[in-house]
């Protein structure tokens, strides 16, 4: 139960982005985590973010809601995100609920770094 | 959690901003001046405030007048009123209000009778003024904890209260079982996880052809996605109304959700609208979880092929499309939220829709109420021992024949 709720977010500077990278799940549970990681790299000045989800296992809606609002609010900001690194299973939960539409999806880290 | 615990310090914090009184109950006039002078320091520096009284029943008056005050300091041989009696009055007028007695070393058997009274603490006479000040403020952090424990307590209590309505509600507004009927046959279940989530099906007859199904599940759980819930159930409804078309119900509720949705909450939510003539459904999917379809002619089970649009609730001019799917009769469609195939066993590993669809495949189902039972029996064999993380909502429906036109 507690193992399954973990989530850390790793980042790491890049010369055009901050990469951040969610291990673990991300459910109601922990989806602050990632909200205060998101809002601790726009209060730094950090608008143009990259989501790295290698490691990630897997999102739940509430975990949606918040890279949505991330994607948002750094649009806002005269940024971006874009996304990239998804399983199988991920990918599947973007396409399903729609948000791979709204939300820019690349395969790797070297194209979502190009495209920043 | 976070919000709870910022109510809590600014309850806290509220508390220890407001300048503790006490109230100072003896007949020796010369008294109020020595408090004033030998604890002028911490007076004046603001840590408290003195308030004097002659007797009992004075003490009651400005108690009366003074309900913040938490702290009496009273003697125990007075006139009008002793401090005896005061003791016992307190204890009616304000349980919560401490005494700490004052009174002649020599008075033990009185000073006994106080604390069995229930006074928190005494000193003697004459008054040792360094002793007083650490007796006062002994009973000053006592007195906070007990506020800050009765703060939290009752902030629980509203809040479990308030989490207890929200799942109430959310299950009061399901449909009623449909009553029997030759033409189909439906059964829907939802088991909300332990936090109230915003899973949500819903069914009616739109007229005396046609059948409308709904399933839902909205973003995050608590309190404000129950209420998305309800509100997106409610659009729902109302726009089913008015058209036919499933495509233009979630348009139409779509723009609705979409408007001043700051938090961008969203709802997945599959909609279609069963011809009971000729089981023609018509349907739009709006980011949900594809249903399946059981086609009794060969045994198959495949999800419903997409109308490619996305949750309900983002992009207000969104355009919503509708496919059109034929049952034969016999023929059954099994809608789920992905509390069933996002469940995962021990090793992290879920449920999927392969599970799901050998299930509903493999063997015959007698009724829909057996499908949905045979389908969340081998959910829990698989998931043994997990605490399920979201709500877990399905409905089967089975057109079994067509529904004459008189």
């Amino acid at each position: 139960m507690s193992e399954q709720n973990q989530l850390s977010v790793a980042t790491e500077s890049h010369d055009k982005a901050m990469i951040l990278r969610p291990e673990g799940r991300i459910d109601g549970s922990n989806a602050s985590t990632l909200d205060s990681a998101i809002q601790e790299q726009f209060e730094g000045g950090n608008a143009v973010l990259v989501f790295d989800f290698s490691n990630l296992n897997y999102i739940s809606s509430a975990g949606l809601r918040i890279l949505l609002v991330a994607a948002r609010d750094a649009q806002s900001k005269g940024g971006k995100s874009v996304f990239c690194g998804l399983s199988t299973q991920i990918a599947e939960i973007f396409s399903v609920s729609g948000f791979d539409k709204i939300l820019t999806i690349h395969p790797g880290l070297p194209e979502a770094l190009d495209a920043v | 959690m976070e919000q709870e615990t910022t109510q809590v310090k600014e309850i806290s914090q509220e508390i220890e901003k407001r300048r503790p009184r006490i109230l100072m109950v003896d007949d020796e006039s010369d008294l109020e001046l020595l408090v004033r002078q030998r604890l002028r320091r911490r007076i004046r520096s603001g840590d408290y405030e003195f308030l004097f009284a002659s007797n009992g029943q004075e003490a009651l008056e400005v108690l009366k007048e003074n309900p913040d005050i938490r702290l009496v300091l009273s003697d125990i041989n007075m006139p009008v009123m002793d401090g005896l009696t005061l003791l016992s009055q307190l204890e009616s007028a304000d349980p919560d209000i401490c005494a700490v007695i004052i009174s002649a070393y020599g008075d033990m058997g009185n000073i006994r009778t106080a604390m069995n009274r229930g006074a928190f603490d005494f000193v003697t006479k004459p008054i040792d003024f360094n002793d007083l000040q650490i007796t006062i403020d002994k009973t000053l952090r006592h007195i906070d904890m007990i506020q800050q424990a009765l703060s939290s307590r009752d902030r629980l209590v509203s809040l479990k209260q308030e989490l207890s309505v929200a799942k109430n509600v959310q299950m009061s507004v399901l449909p009623p079982v449909p009553s029997p009927n030759p033409y189909y046959d439906l059964h829907a279940q939802m088991t909300p996880a332990r936090e109230i989530g915003g899973d949500f099906f819903d069914y009616f007859e739109v007229d005396e052809f046609h059948l409308g199904l709904v399933i839902a599940d909205v973003s995050g759980k608590g309190v404000p996605a129950a209420l998305f819930t309800l509100v997106s159930r409610a659009l729902l409804k109302s726009a089913a109304c008015n058209h036919d078309s499933p495509s233009r119900c979630l348009s139409d509720v779509n723009e609705l959700l979409s408007q001043q949705n700051d938090s961008l909450m969203f709802v997945t939510l599959f909609y279609g609208v069963l011809d009971l003539r000729n089981g023609n459904l018509l349907y739009c999917n709006g980011g949900h979880n594809p249903p399946m379809v059981v086609r009794t002619a060969d045994n198959t089970t495949s999800a419903l092929p997409t109308t490619e649009n996305m949750a309900l609730g983002i992009v207000a001019d969104h355009k919503f499309n509708e496919k059109l799917l034929v049952l034969e009769p016999g023929d059954s469609l099994f809608f789920f939220t992905d509390g069933i195939t996002e469940s995962s066993d021990n090793t992290d590993e879920e449920f999927g829709e392969s599970r799901l669809e050998k299930v509903l495949t493999n063997q015959p189902h007698e009724n829909m109420a057996s499908m949905v039972d045979s389908v969340l029996k081998a959910l829990s064999n698989f998931t043994v021992g997990m605490e399920p993380f979201d709500d877990v909502t399905c409905l089967a429906l089975r057109w079994n024949q067509a529904k004459p036109e008189k």
